[in-house]
């Protein structure tokens, strides 16, 4: 008994020890540091960084690798005209797309610029900016049964898949079905492909990249849209970026270089 | 097509490979250190070591990644917007994110030592008492007989355990993905995602298998190596 005694005597002694050591250099940096976290505002945080660092997923045509192994695409191009506005280079980095918020949050990323679809979960989940592109939630289907189906209440008897938390998965739901969730909209081709589903709801921009010849799903076609949705860009929830971007977008707009940009890509700006 | 793909995947691999021998090489010691902890008869620490293994063998792999990876970043973000400050709250609000490479190894390190503790543990506790006994007998001290006699054993006993924990290893590695660090699965799944292509990710398993079976090799050599009693 008198051992363990003596043995917690230590261990509080220890402990008394380590947190007077820890406390003590502490306070000599507090007095620089302090004065910037109350008034560092997220703009200020990215111009002293001297640059932005975009989390995207790689997607044509908004961002992709080009032969020489560069970044390009609509909002590879785009992202670097607001980040030279900003006075800082934008920095590309490949994230798994279901941590967004997180990397936002933690200050891993400064911002997810990837054709991002603004639903209620992604503007409760991250400061966005207003619409800079349309895009649709099509139907994909094998290809010769998708001209069977016209409107929302041919699709009555089929069973679907979508991506979890996408804008595809709300959609269906709109319309009053259910459907699977899996993880990403490359997923959902798979699932459609093997039979698993009758049908699946995903971009646009992607059922056509990733469908027809040359692609693992040849024998899928995008059809039927059901919804139309718009793009932004997501910055952390609360952050002042949000709205400096949106003057540069504004900017862009009223010279004309992002109308050429979406010209370029084929994409259709939003009002 | 397929030259394309396999390089890729090769270049995945190297990152997978890596994680895999770093982590052998940090945890291997480090489960030792810590099982030494867990047999301690100094109670207050015996008892930090074995809550400290039920955390983490009780906890995912994957969630102790995203722990370590954006906790920081996440807590640093909070005390920063604190309105109440003193001096340690304002020296959280400076923490960032940590490299994630560096995260992985963190996690995979402290995951992978817990589980080793404990196949040394039960390895060394299976000793005869008697041996450190004889060994004193013979004038070698405790260290001496630890290291002269009982480790070399157990050693032995413990390579089954072990190997089996070392494969499970080259498989776990694929959770580094959560965190973006791209290793083989995540190289295979950008062709699914940018080409539709499925085969490579199935084509990843000939990898794994590959590299377990040398590892198979490898430990059954040592087995036979270690199996100086049959001769």
């Amino acid at each position: 008994m008198k051992k363990l005694y003596k043995a917690l005597a230590l261990v509080f002694a220890l402990a008394i020890c380590m947190t007077a050591c820890s406390q003590a250099p502490v306070s000599d940096d507090s007095k620089t540091s302090a004065p910037q976290n109350s008034t560092a505002s997220d703009l200020d945080y990215i111009k002293d960084k001297g640059e932005m660092i975009v989390g995207i997923t790689e997607y044509e045509p908004m961002n992709y690798l080009d032969d020489k192994g560069e970044w390009t695409g609509f909002d590879t191009e785009f992202a670097q005209m607001v980040a030279e506005k900003l006075g800082v280079t934008a920095k590309f980095i490949v994230i798994d797309w279901d941590g967004k918020i997180m990397e936002l949050d933690s200050k891993a990323i400064d911002c997810v610029w990837n054709g991002m679809t603004l639903t209620d979960e992604v503007k409760n989940g991250m400061s966005c900016t207003d619409p800079y592109v349309v895009n649709a939630q099509v139907l994909v289907m094998p290809a010769d049964k998708i001209d069977n189906y016209k409107s929302v209440e041919d699709l009555k008897d089929l069973t679907f898949v979508a991506e979890s938390g996408s804008a595809g998965e709300a959609a269906i739901q709109d319309a009053g079905y259910s459907c699977t969730a899996v993880t990403t909209q490359a997923d959902c081709l798979l699932e459609v492909s093997s039979g698993a589903a009758d049908a699946c709801v995903i971009d646009n921009t992607m059922a056509n990249a990733m469908t027809g010849e040359g692609t693992s799903y040849a024998d899928l076609k995008p059809g039927l849209a059901l919804t139309s949705e718009d793009y932004g860009i997501g910055f952390r929830k609360g952050s002042d970026v949000t709205v400096e971007v949106n003057k540069i977008i504004k900017e862009l707009k009223a010279d004309g270089s992002l109308q050429e940009l979406a010209d370029k890509y084929q994409l259709t700006l939003a009002e | 097509m397929f030259w394309t793909v396999t390089l890729s995947l090769l270049e995945g691999f190297g990152v997978t490979a890596k994680i895999f021998a770093l982590t052998l090489l940090f945890a291997l010691p480090i489960g030792l250190i810590m099982s030494f902890g867990s047999m301690s008869k100094f109670k207050p620490l015996k008892w930090l070591v074995k809550i400290f293994v039920w955390i983490i063998r009780g906890t995912p792999l994957m969630l102790q990644l995203i722990v370590i990876y954006y906790g920081p970043g996440l807590i640093g973000a909070w005390a920063a917007k604190l309105s109440y400050t003193n001096a340690l709250i304002s020296w959280i609000g400076t923490w960032g994110v940590p490299e994630r490479f560096f995260a992985v190894m963190v996690a995979f390190i402290i995951n992978y030592s817990c589980y080793f503790s404990e196949i040394y543990r039960g390895g060394i506790e299976s000793m005869s008492r008697g041996q450190y006994e004889a060994g004193q007998v013979l004038g070698f001290t405790k260290i001496q007989v630890f290291f002269k006699i009982i480790l070399i054993q157990v050693i032995k006993k413990i390579l089954p355990a072990m190997s089996n924990e070392i494969i499970t290893l080259v498989k776990d590695t694929s959770l580094a993905r959560i965190i973006a660090v791209y290793e083989i699965i995540w190289a295979a799944q950008v062709f699914i995602k940018r080409d539709g292509l499925i085969w490579p990710l199935i084509y990843t398993g000939a990898f794994y298998l590959v590299f377990c079976g040398l590892l198979t090799l490898l430990f059954g050599f040592f087995e036979r190596k270690l199996d100086y009693y049959k001769g």
